[in-house]
């Protein structure tokens, strides 16, 4: 794995986004419920929103935004590994969706403190910001729907 | 109400019940079970079904007596009502032509795995069937079990009929079967049905069990009959009760069984007349 | 109100409130100055025409407020207790901002248990038959007033439920001391007078599926509740001594397991039980505990304005002496060597900056774990329907948590003939919201029914 230029840090980035889309895309298709395989597929549709993006910003049609911090609601953090079974629930599968970004994240930010390039690891923390926000963005979602005591 | 048809002890501490229930004889299929109360003030049980009849509407379970509420449903009388049978509960067993099934099955198991012997000879398999208990006296069905095997084995703790010792005879009683099995259903006692999945791990042969965790409502709802799956939790009323059994987290099954010892062991140890002698005190009161 | 004294209500599962007499009655209807344009109304799910029954009790006309109330609500003693009323029609009573608001909610209740006490029940009107059939999946609060509201208009109506008994939620899932379960058969068989019939142990999905039942019925209603639990997904869930708050309920409240060993459930007598939630189930879970001579505690993670359950049974767990752990999140639960938890380590919570829609989130503290020992956890942290309908009834759509997709105006689901209002539809909620999506949907099943 080169990653020794910004082009080639956005290549592996693409290509992970890629392989996640596949990941979730291979999860519906093994749901014994419709409703999950939906779920799974829509969270397939968002990475490739976000290869797209990759893909913008190597063309230079666009910029990564380096925000500020970007919360981290550490829902996913003690709640047990979910074991995937083709009887998961949207529950789980949020779950699932949460500990994997927060992998990506944990990925990028190792990249990045491997580097001593200023540039690449810049380019590496944002990258990880946007798995972060990414990670919130499904934490959100489980707060909504599964921690609100009905 | 639900009327009792029949109701008998076939062998030491086993009785049957035939109850009038013709919505649950109508879908009833083998592996599903229904959950009955003796009376008003009577707990929820889970009892596998072992035989039905859509015609007639009745339905046949085979029980040990061996608890509160059991006991009470052992003492029913034909003519009898009991205020709940619900059913038929959880996922049917798969039935498929697989080939040659071996059905092992003891005390209460041997019921119950009488209408699934029965549906794989008729999808075509080639059904042995292995019956353990305790001593020969114990055994019961082995007319209706030959109907639908090609083979009968049995196995005895102290020897009075086939095999001498328990589950743990079963690879070798395996191998001199001399001919290849597809498939494995154990029915029975948790411990019956561990051993069995203990010994036939090794032998890579794909074995269902019947799981039996504590159980309330039946149909998902409170969750007291979940099980450790292949390191998946499973609600054993909606999810099973057929599990594969290498991945059962037997531990965990046994453990959770023990949950009501103490307060179960209270109603056994109070009599019906010390029950009658409380309530006439109470209206006294 | 007059309410059992904490001090005593703790140790009985007998109803805490106790009621208003009939002179307190009418003190408190008379206050009520029937606004022209009364903003109660329009905030009741079931559009109970509110000002009309007060004004009867004022005038200590008794069967005239019952013939109003009892025309658009079948379940009145009922809803008299659990319908969080201080979020509904009291809230924008004229009198609200000066505290003073009419208590509504205690005329319902006062009159629903007025006509109990009475001998005779008036019967309603009802329409000749129409020579159609419904059919209702389960019997609660949704399926009961769907019941009700059909039998009235002539047509013939069979409720299907799954447990022994009718009611729902309302039998399994409240408490006996926040609503006393003969109450809840009184509602029932008045239903049964008017001509349902109600069918008990069946379980539609498993008994029948919905398209045999479609063989003999011209409608069907799912009212099948959100009666799933969920469990937290941390390590030790399966420990002996974990129960939902469904099992620990359902023991208590279905199984009367408080009365045990007269009733055969088994119950076990706790020294020290931690609910985690905190809305009406795990204050229900909590109190229930305490009841049954245990320490009890509610662990939330958010703060107490954030619970969401009613602020009046909050108060009544606090004075009973139920402990509150707020900004507290459970990790995991730690077993002994037997296989039953023995403590439950949790971590301390602070509330963050706020996020876009302003409201602050809790972010657990760093370092701040803390282990409570304890025998036993009651995990009160919500529902969602069960799969059971859905995994039967091919072409009926499902929402992506479980939910019977329905419109909101009508309950119609996504198949013809089939209808679906309540829980099932909108994720665990309240009983009376469930009442009022079975108003709706008897109307739309009515209009159906008539163009046969």
């Amino acid at each position: 794995m080169d990653l020794n230029s910004v082009s080639q840090i956005l290549d592996f980035a693409i290509e992970k986004e890629e392989e996640a889309a596949q990941f979730y895309r291979d999860l519906a298709a093994k749901m014994s419920q419709q409703h999950v395989g939906e779920v799974f597929e829509s969270f397939a549709r968002e990475e490739m929103g976000h290869k797209a993006k990759l893909i913008a910003v190597k063309r230079g049609d666009m910029t990564l935004i380096d925000s500020q911090r970007v919360t981290d609601m550490k829902i996913g953090d003690h709640l047990a590994e979910i074991v995937l079974s083709p009887d998961l629930d949207y529950k789980q599968a949020l779950i699932v969706a949460m500990k994997a970004e927060k992998a990506a994240f944990q990925l990028y930010q190792g990249l990045a403190s491997a580097t001593d390039d200023a540039n690449l690891k810049g380019i590496l923390l944002t990258l990880a910001k946007e798995e972060a926000r990414h990670k919130l963005r499904f934490e959100i979602e489980y707060e909504e729907n599964f921690l609100r005591e009905n | 109400m639900f009327r009792v048809i029949a109701s008998k002890m076939i062998v030491p501490n086993m009785h049957l019940l035939t109850l009038a229930a013709p919505a649950v004889a109508r879908e009833a299929k083998p592996g599903q079970f229904v959950i009955l109360r003796a009376e008003e003030e009577g707990e929820r049980v889970p009892l596998s079904l072992s035989d039905w009849d859509a015609q007639s509407g009745t339905i046949t379970v085979v029980f040990m007596s061996i608890g509160s509420t059991t006991g009470r449903l052992a003492l029913l009388a034909p003519g009898a009502s009991i205020p709940t049978v619900v059913g038929p509960l959880g996922n049917a067993t798969e039935i498929e032509n697989y080939g040659t099934v071996v059905c092992v099955c003891g005390c209460y198991g041997i019921g119950s795995i009488f209408p699934i012997a029965r549906a794989l000879k008729r999808k075509g398999n080639r059904v042995i069937t292995i019956m353990e208990a305790r001593s020969s006296y114990l055994f019961y069905w082995e007319e209706r079990l030959e109907a639908v095997s090609d083979k009968i084995i049995h196995i005895t703790r102290d020897g009075t009929k086939g095999h001498r010792g328990h589950a743990g005879r079963l690879p070798e009683i395996l191998r001199g079967l001399e001919e290849p099995v597809d498939r494995i259903i154990a029915n029975g006692c948790t411990f019956l049905m561990k051993r069995t999945s203990d010994e036939t791990r090794p032998l890579g042969i794909k074995t269902m069990v019947s799981l039996n965790p504590i159980m309330i409502d039946g149909t998902g709802m409170c969750g007291v009959c979940r099980v450790t799956v292949g390191s998946v939790t499973r609600f054993a009323c909606v999810h099973g009760p057929d599990f594969d059994a290498h991945q059962v987290d037997w531990e965990e099954l046994l453990q959770r069984r023990k949950t009501y010892m103490p307060e179960e062991v209270v109603p056994l140890r109070t009599s019906r007349c010390e029950e009658r002698h409380l309530r006439s005190q109470e209206g006294k009161s | 109100m007059p309410k059992q004294p904490p001090e005593v209500r703790r140790y009985n599962f007998n109803e805490v409130a106790l009621g208003y007499s009939a002179e307190s009655a009418v003190e408190e209807a008379k206050r009520c100055i029937q606004c022209k344009k009364p903003l109660c109304v329009p905030m009741c799910p079931v559009e109970i025409n509110i000002p009309g029954f007060i004004k009867c009790i004022a005038e200590s006309d008794f069967i005239g407020a019952v013939r109003i109330l009892k025309d658009k609500n079948c379940l009145p003693a009922v809803c008299g207790r659990v319908c969080p009323q201080e979020e509904q029609c009291e809230k924008t009573c004229v009198f609200h901002k000066k505290g003073g608001q009419i208590a509504i909610g205690r005329l319902e209740r006062f009159l629903a248990d007025w006509e109990a006490e009475q001998r005779e029940l008036e019967m309603p009107v009802i329409l000749p038959s129409s020579g159609r059939k419904v059919a209702i999946v389960g019997g609660g609060p949704a399926g009961l007033t769907v019941a009700g509201d059909l039998i009235k208009l002539g047509h013939k109506v069979t409720v299907f439920e799954a447990l022994h008994r009718m009611g729902g939620v309302l039998i399994y899932g409240i408490p006996e001391f926040r609503l006393p379960k003969v109450i809840v058969t009184r509602e029932v068989e008045y239903l049964r007078t008017l001509g349902v019939e109600l069918v008990t142990d069946f379980v539609v999905g498993k008994t029948r599926t919905i398209d045999s039942i479609l063989e003999e019925f011209d409608a069907v209603f799912v009212g099948s509740g959100a009666g799933l639990p969920w469990f937290m997904e941390i390590p030790g869930e399966n420990l002996n001594g974990v129960y939902s708050a469904n099992e620990y309920l359902t023991r208590l409240n279905l199984m009367k397991g408080f009365l045990f060993p007269k009733y055969h459930t088994p119950v076990k007598s706790h020294r020290r039980v931690a609910v985690v939630g905190g809305g009406n189930v795990a204050m229900d879970c909590a109190r229930s505990a305490l009841r049954l001579g245990a320490e009890s505690r509610i662990i939330y993670r958010r703060s107490r304005e954030e619970l969401p359950a009613r602020l009046e049974e909050v108060e009544n767990a606090e004075e009973e002496g139920v402990i509150f752990d707020f900004l507290t999140l459970p990790l995991r639960y730690i077993g002994d060597e037997n296989g039953w938890v023995k403590a439950i380590e949790c971590q301390k919570m602070e509330l963050g900056e706020p996020d876009a829609s302003g409201r602050r989130k809790p972010i657990p503290i760093e370092g701040s774990e803390v282990i409570y020992p304890l025998d036993a956890v009651v995990c009160a942290i919500g529902n969602s329907p069960n799969p059971l309908i859905g995994a039967t009834t091919p072409g009926l759509k499902i929402g992506k948590k479980g939910n019977i997709e329905a419109d909101e105006k009508t309950g119609a689901t996504s198949r013809e003939k089939i209808w679906a209002g309540g829980d099932v539809v909108t994720g665990a909620a309240t009983v009376i919201l469930a009442m009022g999506a079975g108003r709706f949907a008897a109307r739309s099943i009515h209009e159906y029914l008539c163009s046969l």
